[in-house]
């Protein structure tokens, strides 16, 4: 018997993607909420985080500034159109056995990887994630953000392990 | 019309500190996972796993690790397929 695996290859160049009913659940809630900081205009670090600074050199504001107005935005239609892409596969998970699966086109594994990325990037920079682990106590607010920070690190990880 | 204006021949030191590359770096962050930054580095920059992994392990150790250089046009354009990915890149000349 093979072992399980999240993603396995699939027909042509696809990946076939499992999820138990509660994971996909828990995927189908995830690119409204980023849709919501992404589009969120005011100061925030998380969305601070998905928009980084290219240059470092603080005396270099205006090419900082003209850079962000020159690439600003096509990073941000990028984003949006990867949570397009993602909720559109969410949206066929056919159920086999006890598992909800959805085969992937290359194109919609990238908008996995970015949105699954971007997500523990927001989550990563408001819980204030460090290397070290964390033993969150079950009644501490950020126990639930925490346990779906390293959820999708896992899932993250599973699909990176596939395409390397 | 105009008058022929005489021009001045660059210099030799001009012309290789106009040449110097741009340089691009990524910065250690908490969240990207070091498979996921290989990955990165291989989709973006065509580089070998071993290449990869070592530029990884030096972000990772190091901090920050210079992943590619060029004209400042090249540098920009690497820094956004970077931030595109989540990864934390900046640019700079160095002088």
């Amino acid at each position: 018997m093979p072992r399980w695996k999240r993603f396995r290859r699939g027909p042509r160049d696809t990946l076939v993607v499992s999820l138990a009913e509660e994971e996909l659940g828990l995927l189908r809630s995830l690119p409204e909420q980023l849709r919501d900081v992404l589009e969120d205009d005011t100061e925030d670090p998380a969305r601070a985080r998905l928009f980084p600074r290219a240059y470092l050199d603080p005396t270099a504001e205006t090419e900082e500034a003209e850079w962000q107005a020159l690439v600003g935005p096509s990073l941000l239609a990028e984003r949006l159109d990867a949570l397009q892409l993602i909720t559109a596969t969410l949206g066929r998970a056919v159920l086999a056995g006890d598992w909800w699966q959805i085969e992937l086109s290359p194109d919609e594994v990238q908008a996995w990887l970015g949105v699954l990325n971007d997500t523990r990037l927001v989550l990563g920079t408001r819980l204030g994630v460090t290397e070290e682990e964390r033993e969150l106590d079950p009644a501490d607010p950020e126990a639930g953000p925490y346990a779906l920070y390293q959820w999708l690190t896992w899932v993250q990880g599973d699909l990176v392990e596939e395409l390397l | 019309m105009t008058m022929p204006v005489e021009v001045q021949e660059p210099e030799l030191e001009d012309l290789t500190l106009t040449d110097k590359p741009w340089i691009v770096i990524v910065w250690n962050d908490p969240v990207n996972l070091m498979s996921y930054v290989v990955y990165v580095f291989q989709k973006l920059f065509g580089y070998s796993r071993k290449k990869a992994t070592r530029l990884m392990r030096q972000v990772h150790e190091e901090g920050k690790a210079v992943v590619s250089d060029g004209p400042i046009e090249k540098c920009e354009a690497d820094v956004a397929r970077l931030h595109a990915h989540g990864l934390w890149a900046t640019m700079e000349h160095p002088s």
